[in-house]
């Protein structure tokens, strides 16, 4: 598993896809569980855990889910946790559960980036840091 | 020692500092709880915070304002969370919102950083969202800033946690 993670508008979809040329994009708000657990790169991966949560489905056990099914998947989620706490109930339980599902999947990963005004910067990299486990 | 450990929401901040206290060997640990639990869902918060320090050790105390009334033994590692909700505590007491609240916060950690052996600090990223906020939740936004900025001075480590993995801005491994 793979993960790019980054702001809004930040370039992460263009440089997932430049990374990655010879794979099937699609976008997270897209699929059912079935095609999440079958993608290949899923851009908007926050878009697909918000509908779960609009369609009241529980989330808790997403992450191992994927990890399971889907472990070679390459992730594009936007990082939603760095404004003030939002008034509404929804989004607050929303942007918490984007960040504990995208906690447990960056500590599976074997690689994270992280891209601010386009620019990836590595911050996980299990085979550079020799670290396999 | 003092650490600031900085992040999102959700991004495992919470958990990192934990483990960076327990990693700083024996001595008295001392939870310094600053969230006013005040619904269900701040008890849950609470709740799930408990769960995850349970078997850690950790004295609880709690203090939601007045920073440096707080007097803790010499030996002891403290864990302060969270820097957020002190300075709104700080902020949104009475009608009005006091001047000099920042430096009061500062000082406050000040001198529990002089008191004690050694301090672990978490503190959140609230600034990176669309200008839309007014009023008193920019100047919300303001204060925090400024204090994260002092409290780095103070640190001999700053470290952003990002989904669990730590990015530091100073000191420490930058790995």
């Amino acid at each position: 598993m793979e993960m790019i993670i980054g702001g809004a508008f930040q370039g992460k979809g263009d440089f997932a896809k430049s990374n990655h040329p010879d794979i099937k994009w699609q976008q997270g708000e897209s699929l059912d569980e079935n095609g999440l657990l079958a993608a290949e790169g899923i851009l908007d991966f926050q878009e697909y855990i918000r509908a779960e949560l609009k369609n009241g489905h529980d989330v808790s056990g997403l992450a191992e889910k994927m990890i399971e099914k889907n472990p070679d998947v390459i992730l594009v989620s936007q990082e939603i946790g760095y404004g003030v706490v939002p008034m509404d109930a929804f989004e607050r339980a929303y942007r918490e559960a984007v960040g504990r599902i995208c906690t447990k999947l960056a500590a599976y990963s074997k690689k994270v980036t992280r891209v601010v005004c386009g620019i990836g910067t590595v911050i996980k990299d299990d085979v550079r840091d020799g670290d396999q486990g | 020692m003092m650490i600031l450990v900085t992040g999102g929401s959700g991004s495992g901040k919470s958990a990192y500092a934990e483990d960076r206290v327990l990693s700083l060997g024996e001595g008295r640990r001392i939870y310094v709880a600053t969230m006013h639990p005040y619904d269900g869902e701040s008890l849950r918060r609470v709740k799930r915070h408990r769960q995850m320090r349970a078997g850690k050790g950790f004295e609880t105390v709690e203090r939601y304002t007045n920073l440096r009334e707080l007097i803790l033994p010499g030996d002891s590692v403290v864990l302060l969370e969270c820097m957020s909700n002190l300075v709104a505590n700080e902020m949104f007491q009475g009608d009005k919102i006091r001047e000099g609240i920042v430096m009061d916060v500062v000082n406050g950690i000040r001198d529990l950083k002089d008191q004690v052996r050694h301090l672990v600090i978490v503190t959140n990223e609230i600034f990176s969202e669309p200008a839309c906020y007014e009023g008193d939740t920019v100047r919300y936004q303001e204060y925090l800033g400024k204090v994260n900025q002092l409290l780095a001075l103070l640190a001999d480590e700053v470290v952003e946690v990002v989904y669990g993995i730590p990015v530091w801005h100073k000191g420490g491994n930058s790995k």
